[in-house]
């Protein structure tokens, strides 16, 4: 009875097209869609030369010293030395960000304040401001400038050395792509509440039909479940497979760590499904609405529609955090792509486990024992 | 008017589906709007990056004053020192740059003896290289006194260091841009517009088409007393009004929003070109509408088709962000001639007759879609008819 049922109930919901769609192609579709949206975000974060021009006139040729230190910055500054005719033209088609002019003094122009013309600000305020370093030690110890100082000053020294916060890139975009496979996992929901509506006889046809059968209800619930949890996780799988291997998004390496959140998280989505369709006793649009909407809400406070929002969360409410099973699915494999301990991984997959049994519980004991007057 | 009034019955019946893409739209117009702020500004203010500044040093005046010179030039940002913690910062930007200052280094600076703060960043970040331009001068410069003035009391090396970091290029900003803040939130409002516009006309009209072409219902009002010019009529005036009626509602908040903005001639250019988008996205609406089998597919085809051109053509990802194929792919949408020609209207500070061109070509592309798929839903109609 119970490979009967499996058997049945897994050809049940893969001819279900509407059903597919919604728990397989949407989600591929969403994630093909974010890369296209988002893969040039990061490309954007990058640096690249700021494009400047220096003015030629007497002036700059009486500072031989400030042309010393532009030609130190050559990973900085794409420099062109114009005229200041050619530079205002320049400005005008924004084909450079401001132009350096000595009239006599050193002045930046610009047409707009940003990141690029405060790092052309902050190289020029360095040199005024060791000129004027250089003047306050010669003005102090006049025997400095025979000491090489200027020279000192011109060979800087390095104070910074980087280290790296985890194995991983810090790389806010793939946190959209977790918690698109969060919604995935909740959009497993669907199936999960499809079992439960075939099994109710007050909510299907064939639900009132099963009921009928000399068979015990909690073996056919459960392969109806595992049915249902068995074509999640190969969904899941295929999304995975799709976003890791077309699309390149990096989940970490540790293999083993992200199929034990994938099975976790399709139990967490079946298990919600059926927990919402039991609990509410309306007809199937009406726990499909509610199946959206709640997991759209979890979805967006673990950062799918602003990555923003998941660290605002965790910071500001963490309780929310915990609570919330989109999340604790991101957060998992947040923690696997940029943690180095494992201690926040397990916290979430315990979580999960939670929610599994709370859910799971919560549907048998209302599931049981149903007996119906009349249909 | 029994087809026209049918037409809003069954509008009326699918209600709560269509208010959900309204809510979307209003909930992502209020945040996402209110939560942009453009750093445009007459006077020139520098980009202030988020750190995190964290001494395991004691506290020594040198360490002082560098936290003091940076807390100028940058926003220093509280955080534990908890390595997650400040991971996390990082990961989602809260901070782009941590330095770490180790024990023993202010005396290792007084003795002249080399020494390295630790810093954690966004790589090949600007962030990165404009911290590390600051934080090198300082310590260059407390090295040069160190180094010549020897005996130098911290007190007095940090006045005079902070004698010398007051020393500021002077910036000549040159734009006679009064760009208000309207105009760069007004247009992110007008292109969400498209998302909840194109999935609202798909519902709304497909929930009309799937009654109208069911075979029955379609052979009984082909043998009422109405002639069927008239009924066309009819169906035609109540897709109008629908799609005039969402169009309103939706640009409605644009003008408690942005208040007298909308009558600027910026402002006018945005509504006439979202009704012109409603139009075409109208069309498209329509032959969607005359394929669709069923009200499941129909909200697959809404979602998708709503989804899918916006985060083409920039709707919710700019598109200057965006790569040149997609940009190409987005160029078939009317979706992306409606974004460019919204950009060009809420960045035009006046207008002459080179950015109107180029906007009003985008609005006659948008209108041109319209009218071909409106084309190809006629031609189909009408051979289904003689199918039939």
């Amino acid at each position: 009875m119970f490979l009967f049922n499996y058997r049945y109930r897994l050809k049940c919901i893969l001819r279900d097209r509407q059903l597919m769609f919604w728990t397989l192609l949407f989600p591929i579709l969403l994630a093909t869609l974010f890369n296209l949206a988002l893969s040039n975000i990061t490309t954007a974060e990058e640096f690249i030369k700021v494009p400047v021009a220096v003015v030629e006139n007497d002036q700059l040729d009486a500072n031989p010293a400030f042309t010393t230190a532009l030609e130190g910055t050559d990973e900085l500054f794409a420099v062109q030395y114009t005229t200041r005719a050619e530079a205002e033209a320049l400005l005008n088609d924004n084909q450079i960000s401001g132009y350096i002019v000595f009239e006599p003094d050193l002045n930046l122009v610009v047409n707009q304040s940003g990141l690029n013309q405060t790092i052309i600000r902050g190289f020029l305020d360095d040199f005024l401001q060791s000129s004027a370093t250089i003047v306050t030690v010669i003005t102090e110890n006049p025997t400095a400038l025979d000491n090489g100082i200027v020279a000192g000053v011109s060979s800087r020294s390095e104070y910074l050395t980087e280290v790296s916060a985890s194995q991983s890139n810090p790389d806010p975009i793939v946190n959209y792509f977790y918690t698109l496979i969060a919604m995935t996992c909740l959009y497993g929901g669907f199936l999960g509440l499809k079992e439960v509506v075939a099994i109710q006889a007050d909510l299907s046809d064939v639900g009132a039909r099963i009921n009928l059968a000399p068979t015990n209800k909690l073996t056919v619930f459960m392969s109806s479940m595992l049915a249902a949890t068995t074509i999640q996780l190969a969904e899941l799988l295929i999304l995975l497979a799709f976003i890791i291997g077309v699309l390149g998004i990096s989940f970490g390496n540790q293999l083993g760590y992200i199929a034990l959140t994938c099975v976790i998280g399709s139990l967490t989505g079946v298990t919600f499904g059926a927990f919402i369709a039991s609990v509410i006793k309306k007809g199937e649009g009406f726990l499909t609405g509610i199946l959206i909407a709640s997991t759209m809400t979890m979805c967006f406070l673990a950062g799918m529609m602003y990555a923003d929002m998941k660290y605002i969360v965790t910071t500001k409410i963490p309780i929310l955090a915990y609570l919330n099973p989109a999340n604790l699915i991101t957060d998992s494999f947040y923690a696997l792509y940029y943690y180095t301990s494992h201690t926040q991984f397990f916290t979430d997959i315990l979580l999960l486990c939670g929610f599994i049994i709370v859910f799971s519980a919560i549907t048998y004991f209302v599931l049981r024992r149903q007996k119906y007057a009349s249909l | 008017m029994q087809v026209y009034k049918a037409f809003f019955r069954i509008i009326q019946k699918n209600r709560s589906q269509i208010a959900i893409y309204l809510v979307v739209f209003m909930v992502l117009a209020l945040l996402l709007t209110n939560a942009y702020t453009p750093p445009q500004d007459t006077d020139f203010t520098k980009t202030r990056f988020n750190i995190a500044f964290i001494n395991e040093d004691g506290d020594s005046e040198l360490v002082d004053g560098l936290k003091t010179y940076l807390g100028e030039n940058a926003n220093l940002v509280d955080l534990p020192d908890d390595p997650q913690q400040l991971q996390d910062a990082l990961f989602f930007r809260q901070v782009v740059y941590i330095l770490r200052v180790p024990k023993g280094f202010t005396a290792a600076m007084l003795n002249g003896q080399e020494v390295q703060l630790e810093k954690t960043i966004v790589p090949d970040s600007p962030s990165n290289i404009y911290m590390d331009l600051l934080i090198n001068k300082y310590l260059n410069s407390a090295q040069t006194y160190f180094a010549y003035l020897p005996g130098l009391s911290q007190d007095q090396l940090v006045d005079y260091l902070k004698v010398d970091l007051a020393e500021e290029t002077a910036v000549t900003v040159i734009s006679g841009s009064s760009h208000s803040a309207n105009a760069e939130k007004s247009g992110y409002y007008f292109n969400y517009i498209s998302y909840s516009l194109f999935a609202i006309l798909i519902l709304g009209v497909c929930s009309v088409m799937l009654v109208f072409n069911d075979t029955d219902l379609k052979r009984r009002n082909l043998c009422s007393p109405i002639r069927s010019a008239t009924m066309n009529f009819q169906m035609i005036l109540g897709n109008l009004s629908f799609a005039v009626l969402t169009w309103l509602v939706l640009i409605s908040a644009s003008f408690v929003m942005y208040g007298s903005y909308m009558f600027t001639t910026n402002g006018l250019l945005l509504l006439l070109n979202s009704f012109i988008f409603t139009l075409a996205a109208l069309s498209i609406s329509y032959l969607i509408g005359n394929l669709v089998k069923s009200r499941g597919a129909m909200s697959a085809v809404a979602n998708v088709f709503a989804l899918g051109t916006s985060f083409l053509s920039g709707v919710f990802v700019p598109q200057e962000l965006l790569g040149a194929n997609v940009l190409t792919i987005a160029s078939f949408t009317p979706t992306y001639w409606y974004v460019k020609a919204n950009n060009e209207i809420a960045n035009a500070v006046s207008f002459n007759a080179g950015n109107l061109q180029s906007i009003f070509t985008s609005m006659v592309l948008v209108l041109a879609f319209g009218v071909a798929v409106l084309g190809v839903t006629l031609v189909l109609i009408k051979q289904r008819r003689v199918e039939a």
